[in-house]
């Protein structure tokens, strides 16, 4: 515990040296600043840090006048990141009506379905299909007018739950559960997530930690735990055991944790690895690492009437 | 085409036009232009024996960079391996031995900065999988610096093609001011391009934070048409050294089977390296799309237009297992001519 709590400090220490000069953080030392990893780490910090203000700062000052935020500066069109903004700004009174401009763009954001020369054909020859998915289910895409994978389905889902209250209740139920059906429907046999396919031309593939601690994170509550869910947790929790690294480490802990398994010895052993993550400068994998080392706060932990 | 055939390919173009995009290139008025025109009249390709990694690999990287006629002193070198996802059991990566040897080489011959940079296309997780391909060692023991492709510092560059409609790409700042980039791919079959070589490795510059993972708006636009677009918009010079070692065949490029060739194919035209390199698997390159296209301006695919240095290839050709839809991609024999 002791640990847990002096490699928060000093995680949260190296996460203020990494913050540009304009307020935002980028992938990297001196990087130009993300959105992406602006909002991590602003949702590192506590709000009262002068450091997160500034941060909540750069993302005011970036968002587009259609509710998206660009990747950065410099790469100017809506981008899949506009979901970890609305996270990082739901907590402030003072920014509610920017989260819910960028929460009403992604509600209207949904990825790309099969052509219909594509779904006829499936239609005609059904054990011709390539990857095992339903793709009829849509969720949110990387880049507008491209396929739904998991990972950015997963933050828009977690984005919109957390601003339901501010949603218009019926397109939102309706995308939450599509969402939810997607990211169902493409789990591993055996739990847990890739990328986004369980299964090409035969093969299964296999479920990285990541993406599946994020589709953990989007499926919380909505009543009976499905099997899905149930496999993926004990998938997450034997994923990190043979993988060390800390941005794995740090959200299995987020993952875990929010479905309520004790994630005491991940936090020690996260503390144990932070040198290595400090070392390694990836400033998005730094900030889940603050995240999941604070056993106070927990900003992807949705409350029930949120999560359900 | 058999029934079976047939169905297997046009399940691929469903899943190209859908999931994945358009894998063909289409047809129509050309997509290439004077000012993309690059094909030398002719290229130099060496192929040379490397039995297993353990080998004196360095040396053999030397020997290739010099038969090419390659004077890397003085030059920034980007290092572009392929290392797109891990899998304990598989041989989906450039070989460590291979980057350490390429790095070692260009070193020893005087490149005044070696970095290695890719952008996995699948995995987000640099920390983990630079540690399980062993790649992060070598990089520790040769004090080499790495880029992350995916978040790297981009332009936007008007692509000077029209084989997608994409029109332009933000591509990184590490590899548009390389002196020297250095596709360094493993030798392997692709069950959406045919194959995936120096060329289709090109996809790892693309940045993952703009793009996504993997990096979806390629498949849309369409993967040949993407490889061309790319490669043509690379106005740098390149070298290619294919790991040839261990290749892999059947459902690449991550669940297929590896296959031992014993080679590293060396030259600085991606597409004669690619040409080449698709004989050593018994695939015809002019049967490959985006290659038969590239073969028209970007590089030489022609036999006759590459000059064969080290080994006879034919020595080393192995009839690689494609899926069934690819078989039209064969060559008649294991000759490697033609």
């Amino acid at each position: 515990m002791r640990t847990a709590f002096s490699a928060l400090t000093r995680a949260r220490t190296a996460l203020l040296d990494l913050q540009n000069p304009d307020g935002g953080w980028g992938p990297r030392r001196d990087s130009p600043s993300f959105t992406e990893t602006t909002s991590l780490a602003v949702l590192a910090l506590p709000e009262s840090v002068e450091a997160s203000e500034r941060g909540r700062g750069w993302l005011r000052a970036r968002q587009r006048p259609d509710g998206a935020w660009p990747v950065s500066e410099a790469v100017a069109g809506p981008s899949w990141m506009t979901s970890l903004a609305v996270l990082a700004l739901t907590g402030s009174a003072t920014d509610s009506a920017r989260a819910r401009r960028g929460a009403a763009w992604l509600l209207q954001l949904e990825g790309r379905g099969y052509p219909l020369l594509a779904r006829a054909f499936l239609l005609l020859f059904p054990r011709r299909r390539v990857v095992a998915l339903n793709p009829d289910l849509k969720g949110w895409p990387w880049v507008p007018g491209t396929f739904s994978w998991v990972e950015p389905t997963a933050y828009a889902m977690l984005a919109l739950k957390r601003m339901r209250d501010a949603l218009p209740p019926e397109p939102l139920r309706e995308r939450l559960d599509q969402g939810r059906r997607m990211l169902l429907d493409r789990a591993c046999p055996g739990g847990g997530w890739n990328y986004g396919n369980s299964e090409v031309l035969g093969d299964v593939l296999w479920p990285y930690p990541d993406t599946t601690a994020w589709a953990l994170l989007a499926l919380q509550g909505g009543g009976a735990r499905p099997v899905e869910v149930q496999e993926a947790l004990s998938a997450l929790a034997r994923m990190i055991e043979r993988n060390r690294s800390g941005l794995a480490r740090s959200l299995a802990i987020l993952a875990l944790g929010a479905y309520g398994v004790d994630v005491e010895r991940y936090r020690e052993r996260l503390a144990e690895r932070l040198s290595q993550v400090e070392a390694f400068g990836d400033v998005r994998a730094l900030a889940l690492a603050a995240t999941a080392l604070d056993s106070t706060r927990h900003p992807f932990q949705l409350p029930v009437s949120d999560a359900a | 085409m058999r029934r079976r055939e047939f169905l297997g390919t046009t399940a691929r173009a469903v899943a190209g036009t859908a999931l994945l995009g358009a894998t063909g290139c289409r047809p129509g008025k050309p997509k290439w232009g004077p000012s993309a025109y690059r094909r030398p009249a002719r290229s130099t390709v060496a192929v040379l024996a490397a039995e297993d990694y353990g080998g004196p690999l360095e040396e053999i990287v030397r020997r290739g960079i010099g038969l090419c006629g390659l004077e890397p002193r003085g030059l920034k070198v980007v290092l572009k391996p392929n290392f797109v996802e891990y899998d304990p059991h598989g041989v989906v990566n450039t070989h460590p031995a291979v980057l350490r040897a390429a790095i070692d080489a260009f070193r020893g011959l005087g490149a005044s900065e070696v970095v290695v940079a890719e952008g996995a296309g699948h995995r987000r997780d640099n920390e983990y999988l630079l540690d399980a391909t062993g790649i992060g060692g070598i990089l520790r023991e040769t004090g080499t610096r790495f880029v992350d492709l995916n978040v790297d510092v981009t332009r936007a560059v008007r692509l000077p093609t029209r084989f997608t409609d994409l029109g332009s790409l933000y591509l990184p700042e590490s590899v548009l001011g390389a002196d020297l980039l250095v596709s360094l791919p493993k030798l392997k079959t692709h069950h959406w391009a045919g194959v995936t070589l120096s060329l289709k490795n090109m996809f790892g510059i693309v940045p993952g934070s703009i793009y996504g993972w993997p990096k979806n708006i390629l498949h849309w636009a369409g993967i040949g048409d993407s490889i061309l677009d790319i490669n043509a918009a690379l106005r740098i010079t390149r070298f290619n050294l294919v790991d040839g070692i261990v290749g892999m065949e059947g459902n690449g490029p991550i669940q297929g089977d590896p296959r031992h060739s014993g080679v590293l194919v060396f030259g600085a035209d991606p597409v004669a390296v690619d040409a080449t390199s698709a004989r050593l698997m018994n695939i015809d390159p002019r049967q490959v799309s985006y290659l038969r296209q590239a073969g028209e301006f970007l590089g030489n695919i022609d036999p006759a237009r590459i000059r064969q240095a080290g080994e006879n290839p034919e020595r080393y050709a192995q009839d690689y297992a494609v899926l069934d839809s690819f078989r039209g991609l064969k060559l008649p024999t294991r000759a490697t001519s033609g």
